[in-house]
């Protein structure tokens, strides 16, 4: 009962009104980001990190969290209503959220979509309840190999289990690592790969990063597709709402498949867009009428929405007992965490049990706050987007710059977010994957620390990671998510051949 | 008129002279072993080569579907409209950026929204004006009077004693 003391701690941390107005706060800010193209939950997180450089630690990461729920849900208001994913983890509840509107049933849609994605994420947020204090107490047995091998799995699961090519993942996977390398080496204190450049000095930020690629690069491709607001009339009342949610136990086995599909692909850094589509998947196939599903079927906004809320806060478990982001959101928060001065990690625990149990604490509150929140404002922010696109865009393009600017005051960084931005662009059209390059950016000094004590301990052999048991262990998963694909492939083509012996025979 | 054949192939070729800068580089700050553990260069060095070497995969792969007259690899991915589209949108992005550098970040906001509805958008004059200027009036407000952090500001700005 540990935890649950430790919990309750929490949420007299939590439950101050500072805390719950900063909550509605939050919300309302990530609900205008989500509901925006071109601002995500990553980026609306990175243009606020800076301002909240001055704010302690408890309060900033309440903040930040709660506008990453307020922008996960904004994202399914627009998929819902307009067809447009404001989000890309949002993209799986087009497919049926929309038809539902068109017949009518938007607000059943809504209400079906907000209430599940709070299912989902509180299955995640107590995930994390039991789980955290026992993870972080295991992870106080690693040393520098281990926490390599940890960072091993993370990339090596990028590969294996995204979605891009293998190639591709690797690539932006590198560029992110090398980037993160630029600047001061905080083993020996050398400045390297600044080719005589004085504005490299200092490194090259993740936020500007996120900011480009995110921003910019997503912008550039809205507009490319020439985009058309056409709504639905979307009016929420009270009865309606309730009405909806006394069917939603009737789905739950698809609630508690999306929950644990989710609570995977947010720990396993697969993130919140894989979890929402793999769901989807899940729910047609397992579906008794799968012929349903893309017409306005009910499991079809109910599953990816659980899942995409479980995963997004699932990724804040690995993130916080083991210094590991689970999505390119908890990457950027995890970034703020080290410029606050903490140490995201297992120590984080014993060193400010405040702050993780005020955290943990405020994902509980964040999340119904933010279900009702979203609730009552569905046609305000719906009135928001019949706002022409040829101000917004602009509008949009203004704050990212200005947020790439108050990171660090550089002027040096508004030409890097542009040169992002068009990286971003060409990376999105042709599938490169771009969270592994922020996790890359953000726990890259990390890896290769770790990498370098590594190496330091067993003077230069490689076989320090295969020392103990538990090293070696989680050497060998990273191994074979690494060569998930090419098993695969092998299991089929033999598979394949033994089936021809089969009917030769 | 954009093929993804080309895409690819520019963007791979991008990301292979960008991996081998850094090996480049990396070479520099040495990236064997000395009295410390690995040098400074090594670890960027081999993630270097890592890039370079995807890259090359990601070309082989692309012009071998090529070769096998793989049809998804020769489809438009960017036809004219859509370049259009997007070179409208970044061009004054751009010209946003340079008027930050030259005259400081609230000339250019004003210039380049009121650009962007008056000129683009087709807006009035009185809609573009009082959006730009209430646009940057906020800014003003939020980031340098509420969050205390200062933008960039060119002489224009000197001018008002801001």
């Amino acid at each position: 009962m540990d935890n649950f003391a430790s919990l309750m701690h929490g949420f007299s941390v939590a439950l101050t009104f500072h805390h719950v107005a900063l909550m509605m706060g939050g919300v309302l800010l990530g609900i205008l980001v989500g509901v925006l193209p071109g601002l995500g939950a990553p980026n609306g997180v990175s243009l606020l990190l800076p301002l909240t450089f001055s704010m302690d630690p408890v309060s900033a990461i309440i903040l930040l969290t709660s506008l990453y729920w307020g922008a996960l849900f904004g994202g399914s208001t627009t998929s819902i209503i307009f067809n447009i994913p404001g989000e890309p983890s949002s993209v799986a509840t087009t497919f049926d959220g929309h038809p539902m509107a068109k017949q009518g049933r938007a607000t059943e849609a809504l209400s079906l979509a907000f209430l599940s994605a709070g299912f989902g994420a509180l299955a995640g947020v107590l995930l994390i309840t039991a789980l955290s204090g026992w993870v972080a107490k295991f992870a106080l047995r690693f040393s520098s190999p281990e926490f390599f091998a940890v960072y091993f799995i993370t990339f090596a699961s990028f590969i294996g289990l995204g979605g891009s090519s293998a190639f591709k993942s690797i690539v932006a996977m590198g560029v992110g690592f090398t980037l993160a390398s630029i600047g001061m080496d905080s083993v020996s204190g050398n400045i390297r790969l600044t080719y005589e450049f004085d504005v490299l000095l200092g490194g090259v930020s993740f936020l500007i990063a996120v900011i480009g690629l995110f921003g910019i690069g997503e912008l550039l491709l809205t507009m490319e597709d020439g985009l058309r607001f056409d709504g639905v009339a979307a009016k929420v009342r009270l009865g309606d709402v309730l009405r909806t949610a006394a069917t939603l136990p009737r789905y739950w086995v698809a609630l508690l498949r999306s929950s644990a599909i989710g609570i995977w692909m947010g720990i396993t850094p697969g993130g919140p867009t894989a979890a929402s589509f793999m769901s989807y998947a899940m729910a047609k196939r397992s579906s008794r009428n799968p012929e349903k599903f893309g017409k306005g079927e009910p499991e079809g906004v109910i599953s990816p929405e659980t899942a995409d809320h479980a995963a997004g806060s699932a990724a804040m478990l690995p993130m916080l007992a083991l210094g590991i982001p689970g999505s390119a959101t908890a990457a950027v928060m995890m970034g703020g965490l080290m410029i606050w001065g903490l140490n995201p990690g297992p120590m984080l625990f014993t060193e400010r049990p405040d702050f993780v149990w005020g955290l943990i604490a405020s994902m509980y509150l964040g999340n119904v706050v933010a279900v009702v929140v979203v609730l009552a404002t569905v046609p305000l922010f719906a009135s928001i987007l019949r706002i022409p696109f040829s101000i917004i865009g602009p509008l949009i393009v203004v704050i990212c710059f200005i947020g790439a600017y108050t990171v660090a005051g550089k002027p040096f960084d508004i030409w890097l977010a542009l040169a992002f931005g068009v990286v971003g662009y060409a990376f999105k059209k042709l599938d490169y994957p771009i969270a592994p390059m922020i996790l890359a950016m953000v726990i890259g000094d990390k890896a290769e620390d770790a990498f370098r004590q590594s190496m330091i301990f067993s003077q230069g052999s490689l076989s320090i990671f295969w020392s103990n048991s538990l090293v070696t262990s989680l050497m060998a998963l990273g191994l074979l998510l690494l060569l998930l694909h090419p098993l695969q492939l092998a299991w089929r083509g033999a598979r394949r051949l033994t089936a021809a012996h089969a009917t030769r025979g | 008129m954009v093929t993804r054949l080309w895409a690819e192939t520019a963007v791979a070729l991008f990301t292979l002279a960008y991996g081998l800068v850094i090996v480049r580089g990396a070479t520099e700050f040495g990236i064997g072993w000395d009295a410390s553990g690995p040098e400074p260069g090594a670890f960027p060095f081999y993630t270097g080569l890592l890039v370079a070497a995807a890259s090359l995969g990601t070309l082989v792969v692309t012009w071998s579907k090529r070769l096998r007259a793989d049809r998804a690899i020769s489809a438009v991915i960017l036809d004219g409209e859509g370049l259009r589209r997007v070179v409208s949108f970044f061009l004054p992005i751009l010209g946003f950026v340079l008027l930050c550098a030259a005259l400081g970040m609230y000339v250019a906001t004003i210039a380049y929204l009121f650009f962007a509805m008056r000129v683009q958008g087709g807006f009035g004059w009185l809609a573009s004006l009082a959006t730009s200027f209430g646009a940057a009036l906020t800014f003003y407000i939020v980031i340098e009077r509420i969050f205390l952090i200062q933008l960039m500001k060119g002489p224009i700005e000197a001018l008002f004693g801001l």
